[in-house]
């Protein structure tokens, strides 16, 4: 094949996003849907580090959603959905998508790279959650990375175990039981060379064991790397005020409504993204009060200082929140 | 010296001046990339790789550095991917922006490039450093004008892990090579109590995949050397004092601009950051009468510690005295 | 390690204390001040967790390479205290972080800093010197005068130092 480039692969991202065509349909695992997109005229699409999200627009509201390669320059992105019924209706629009619909995305949002120090990475993914591991899967064997994917899921409905089961060859260990993934994974954390990172997404509760395990027996919160995947796994949180210091209005934020959506409601305009505590567009300054941060875009020093908060999931731990607005 | 250089008028035309009002401090003073700014005398800034007409004497001059010097490139050993991902983001690019003098095109796993500026044509797979002895930072500077330090992101910090750096302004990049970001800056004088430094690593690490910034920032060198490094300063500390009584002083000493881009890479996750240098004597400098009076006032107004940092100290007056008696 | 902001370690002023979250600990000291810190660190160790303990003359071939062998038979969970000597101190850490430890996993204590490693960019060689910041140094490569400088390498573990006279005019 001969290719010629005419434009750089990883060039920014138009402004305003990319426009991209469904370019294949198919099911994944019951309930799970993957999708294909494409520039409507072909060509490469910007590459990305492994663990990055696409931001889709879903009808009125953007989603953030897995890309399953290895980041790459390439001609198509991939994602899988899992379709939600409970959810806010993101992946009922993606799993109505059909070949030749046209979509509107952000560029690609890095917030789950690997660490390039890392002598071994450590892959964990429950049920869904296997997304942003397939795309790390992916790059650490192109890239000769020592690594090995711990991948539950429940009986039959193991997206994309096929695709790395030919990836990882024996580096895959699937369960279908999550007694048998748990016992395997606390092993697994107690016997780690020095040098060794875990990478996890997946359901709360595995994500917790993860997390919890590493931290009781002495993993630094720097070798810990967690992937939330859905903000849906947010609690409804305590309802808060929010006061705006500037303009002297009031926001009461009920228990399961973001701080956006109130601020939104009260008529008070956010710029606003991925509203999952991704992409940073949301960010809002705080001067007043103690934020409960919740997103995975802040550093741990800025969750510290708590002078900014990203309202699409963070909230608040006092009972109001004064912000620069 | 024979070797072509640009003439004055293309030097002013293009150079990057980069004071917007008559004082200068330390700022975060970061913008998009590709966007021309106007001057008083031209523009700059459409591109994020510049070849202007010193480009085949700049190139030959980072061989012949590199050849002495072989620390000037250095790399840890994690940035191997960092390193490929700069080459195929950067060639692309320089094909894209000169197309009819470059190309790089895919042959099964092969990559060809060419480069009929220089008349040079390589080829190798990326990833496979056998592939491409020197390695794929070594190829990147024989293509750009640009130096290249490539920063790594992790702790909640970045790194300066990787560089091909042979036109420093009094630095070294085989000394700073695994610093943290706020490391390499510990010595600049009050970029860290103004938060300065700090903001900037901010910035940086919020860099999405594809993002492109730049920023500019200067000094002064005497003579055109491009390799004014902390290893040769042996060589060229002296000019600074011995510049003062020479009535050659506005066509030896240069103010220098280094035009900073700031890239997501793709594939890796690091920051490059693209270092180019630019000189302009005092003379062609003072034929735009509005950056002769502007740097005149920015030069006489600068602390006392920014000027002993950037080592204007012995100078500065003489400078200024040039520029306030035309 | 407050004070990120400069190349320069600042030590801290008080002892660190042993990290209660390590799993297995490795205790390395330089010198007879760094000996009286190990003791009281290997006694404040929890009962059951195992230290890997060593007290050596100074960061050389043979202590730095004890301590890789160490790093490379260790399971994450493990943590790294060093006392002793700030160029030895800065030699270890520099070993350690090379085979992949994290700074969140090494806690220092320096007993002096008057010794340190000058690192001249002219020549490439290193200098041990006694001299602080700010003072001037023959180069044991090139015989050049240099000034050390504020600035420190944690992959060297060495001072900058650079010409000090290269100003000066013959």
């Amino acid at each position: 094949m001969t290719a010629v480039l005419s434009a750089p692969p990883a060039a920014a991202t138009e402004e305003g996003g990319l426009l991209l065509t469904v370019a294949g349909v198919e099911e994944a695992a019951p309930g799970i849907r993957t999708v294909t997109l494409r520039r409507p005229g072909g060509g490469l699409l910007p590459a990305y580090p492994p663990g990055s999200h696409l931001v889709l627009s879903c009808g009125d509201r953007r989603n953030a959603y897995s890309l399953t390669g290895d980041g790459m320059a390439a001609p198509e992105y991939r994602i899988s959905v899992l379709l939600c019924p409970d959810g806010d209706g993101g992946s009922a629009f993606v799993h109505a998508l059909q070949v030749g619909d046209a979509v509107v995305a952000a560029g690609p949002r890095s917030a789950f790279a690997p660490v390039s120090t890392a002598r071994h990475h450590l892959l964990v993914a429950g049920g869904i959650g296997v997304t942003p591991m397939l795309s790390h899967a992916r790059a650490a064997a192109r890239w000769g990375r020592s690594f090995e994917l711990f991948y539950g899921h429940r009986p039959g409905a193991g997206a994309h175990r096929a695709e790395l089961a030919d990836v990882c060859g024996p580096r895959l260990r699937a369960f279908e039981q999550a007694a048998g993934l748990l016992d395997a994974l606390g092993a697994a954390l107690a016997d780690q060379p020095m040098g060794t990172h875990v990478y996890v997404c997946g359901p709360a509760p595995l994500m917790a064991f993860v997390e919890e395990t590493a931290a009781g027996l002495g993993w630094p919160g720097d070798r810990v790397h967690a992937e939330r995947f859905s903000a849906a796994d947010l609690d409804p949180g305590e309802p808060f005020v929010a006061r705006l210091a500037r303009s002297g209005g009031r926001v009461p934020v009920p228990a399961g409504v973001s701080l956006l959506a109130a601020l939104e409601a009260a008529g008070v305009a956010v710029p606003s993204m991925c509203r999952q505590g991704v992409c940073g567009e949301c960010r809002l300054t705080v001067t007043a009060g103690r934020p409960l941060h919740r997103d995975l875009y802040l550093s741990p020093p800025e969750h510290a200082s708590g002078d900014a908060v990203m309202c699409c999931v963070s909230r608040s731990l006092d009972d109001e929140l004064e912000l620069d607005l | 010296m024979t070797t072509a250089l640009p003439g004055t008028a293309e030097r002013v035309a293009r150079f990057p001046f980069p004071f917007a009002a008559d004082t200068y401090r330390y700022s975060t003073n970061v913008e998009p990339a590709r966007r021309t700014v106007p001057t008083a005398a031209g523009s700059w800034g459409d591109r994020v790789l510049d070849v202007d007409a010193a480009y085949a004497a700049e190139l030959e001059l980072r061989r012949e550095v590199l050849q002495r010097d072989p620390t000037r490139c250095s790399q840890l050993p994690h940035m191997r991917v960092a390193a490929w991902d700069a080459l195929m983001t950067l060639l692309p690019e320089l094909a894209a922006t000169y197309p009819g003098a470059m190309s790089l095109q895919q042959r099964g796993d092969r990559w060809l490039w060419r480069n009929d500026l220089i008349g040079s044509s390589t080829s190798f797979v990326p990833g496979d450093e056998d592939s491409l002895p020197g390695g794929p930072l070594r190829l990147l500077g024989s293509q750009i004008q640009e130096d290249v330090v490539l920063l790594d992101q992790r702790e909640g910090s970045l790194w300066a892990d990787a560089g091909l750096v042979t036109f420093a302004a009094d630095w070294s990049m085989g000394f700073d090579v695994g610093m943290r970001f706020l490391e390499v800056h510990g010595p600049v004088p009050r970029v860290h109590e103004a938060g300065v430094v700090q903001r900037a690593e901010q910035f940086l690490m919020r860099l999405q995949p594809g993002e492109q910034y730049r920023r500019t920032n200067w000094t002064m060198t005497v003579d055109r050397r491009l390799d004014s490094s902390t290893e040769t300063y042996p060589e060229w500390g002296r000019d600074r004092r011995l510049v003062v009584d020479d009535p050659a002083l506005p066509d030896r000493l240069h103010l220098r601009v280094e035009v900073q881009h700031l890239l997501r890479l793709g594939v890796s996750n690091a920051v490059c950051f693209l270092i180019r240098t630019y000189l302009l004597p005092l003379r062609e400098l003072a034929t735009v009468p509005e950056w002769r009076r502007r740097f005149a006032a920015v030069l006489a107004e600068l602390p006392d510690d920014m000027a002993d940092y950037k080592g204007l100290t012995l100078y500065r007056g003489a400078a200024v005295d040039w520029l306030t008696a035309g | 390690m407050g004070a990120l902001h400069t190349s320069v370690p600042r030590w801290p002023a008080e002892i660190p204390a042993v990290d209660p979250a390590g799993r297995a600990v490795a205790l390395l000291a330089f010198g007879a001040a760094g000996k009286r810190l190990l003791t009281a660190w290997r006694a404040a160790v929890p009962e059951r967790t195992p230290v890997w303990s060593h007290v050596v003359d100074r960061a050389d071939d043979d202590s730095l390479g004890l301590l890789a062998r160490q790093v490379a038979e260790a399971r994450v969970g493990w943590r790294l205290m060093l006392a002793g000597p700030e160029v030895d101190v800065l030699a270890a850490r520099s070993v350690a972080i090379g085979l992949g430890v994290l700074d969140a996993e090494i806690r220092m204590v320096v007993t002096g800093a008057a010794r340190k490693r000058v690192f001249c960019p002219h020549c490439r060689g290193t200098t041990e010197t006694a001299a602080p910041v700010a003072a001037e140094v023959p180069c044991a490569g090139c015989g050049r005068r240099l000034h050390v400088y504020g600035h420190v390498s944690r992959r060297l573990g060495a001072y900058l130092g650079f010409m000090a006279d290269a100003e000066e005019v013959a």
